[in-house]
């Protein structure tokens, strides 16, 4: 678990919507519906969904409930499939001479750009079969009493996955707390204007 | 908030900025020494390493200090040029505990967050998650310090001792060696 390491790295958001008494009641069945699938026998190319944050083979939560004191503390998973450039160069080219040869064979000179665009993807696709996706895991620790949740990630292509799915699989929206909405937060409505009009200081 | 997705990284850097500037000279003249809303008193600095960074687009330029306090001489050279702090290592300290984390103007991210050594071997018959929960206990714990003093700035700010606060900045800033 990140949180536990020595030392962590994360953004922080805050709830936009209430959170009623049920939605408690029906989270560990959310957490389920959007679990993180395997796709080591597959050959796509990306897959996420939350695992248990104390283990990432866990998506069914057997070792551990998500409910550490007021926290609700999972992990999103994100298994990504990469294949090297120079690999793909190599293999394009072998694809590429194939299929010249194949069309030289039937009095073709050209190959077409639609058929190059084809033939990128059919090696892309091979090339995923042999590829073993790698995980990463992201801690997501929500303290349910202030409703601010902490994520494991500052990278923002990670964060916006995270939004995504935390969406889809609660139904909620999310503020990333960064210096506007953390402000707005904690001024409330009587200083919204204020905040839309803040203009930078002049310190010389 | 309806301001657009631009307005609102613009709004975010002014924002950041101007605070972590701000608790810089907060920290200095202060001697570190600050409050947070329970009455609790703290030692906070700022320590290596401080970026500062002006200007915009092509003509963007940053100072980066790594050292103490004392010795952070680029960065305030870059204040006194008209840049702000825009990225910052802040320590918190609080009897013999310690903290420190990198805190980014932009978005307030926090990266490389270090606590006060929790003990990770589990005792026989002790919670599993106690180790967590005191884990999340004292990041809560810095994170309260930080915006407690936001807070702070943000009433400073947009209330009516800014221009004071203000004069005072530009006079430490122009002290600075």
């Amino acid at each position: 678990m990140a949180f536990l390491a020595q030392t962590s790295s994360f953004c922080r958001y805050k709830l936009v919507d209430e959170v009623s008494r049920e939605f408690w009641q029906e989270f560990p069945e959310k957490l389920l519906e959007h679990k993180f699938r395997e796709i080591d026998n597959t050959n796509e190319e990306r897959s996420f969904g939350w695992v248990n944050i104390d283990n990432m083979l866990d998506v069914n939560w057997e070792q551990s409930p998500p409910y550490k004191g007021e926290f609700a503390a999972f992990a999103l998973r994100l298994d990504t499939r990469r294949i090297s450039p120079a690999v793909f160069k190599k293999h394009f080219r072998l694809a590429w001479n194939d299929l010249l040869q194949k069309k030289q064979e039937q009095g073709k000179k050209n190959i077409s750009k639609q058929e190059k665009n084809d033939l990128k993807e059919s090696v892309k696709n091979k090339l995923m079969g042999y590829t073993l996706p790698v995980p990463a895991v992201f801690d997501v620790v929500w303290n349910r009493e202030s409703n601010c949740i902490y994520f494991g990630s500052t990278r923002q292509k990670v964060k916006e996955i995270f939004e995504e799915l935390f969406y889809n699989s609660f139904g909620l929206h999310l503020n990333n707390l960064t210096p506007y909405y953390l402000a707005g937060h904690m001024l409330g409505e009587k200083y919204r204007d204020a905040l839309d009009n803040y203009e930078p200081c002049v310190f010389v | 908030m309806s301001e657009t997705v631009h307005n609102i990284e613009e709004k975010n850097a002014y924002l950041g900025q101007d605070f972590l500037t701000w608790l810089w000279f907060c920290s200095e003249s202060n001697n570190g020494q600050i409050k947070d809303r329970h009455g609790q008193e703290y030692l906070l600095y700022l320590e290596q390493k401080v970026t500062v960074q002006g200007g915009e687009g092509e003509s963007k330029d940053t100072n980066v200090s790594n050292g103490q306090l004392s010795e952070l001489k680029e960065a305030r050279m870059g204040l006194r040029s008209g840049k702000k702090v825009n990225q910052a290592k802040v320590k918190i300290e609080q009897d013999s505990e310690a903290w420190e984390m990198q805190l980014k103007a932009e978005n307030f991210d926090f990266t490389g967050l270090k606590t006060p050594k929790v003990e990770m071997k589990v005792e026989e018959g002790e919670d599993p998650d106690s180790r967590f929960l005191e884990k999340m206990f004292l990041i809560e714990k810095s994170l309260e310090v930080i915006d407690d003093l936001y807070l702070y700035f943000l009433q400073k700010r947009l209330g009516p001792e800014w221009n004071q606060e203000l004069s005072d900045m530009k006079k430490w800033i122009q002290s600075g060696e």
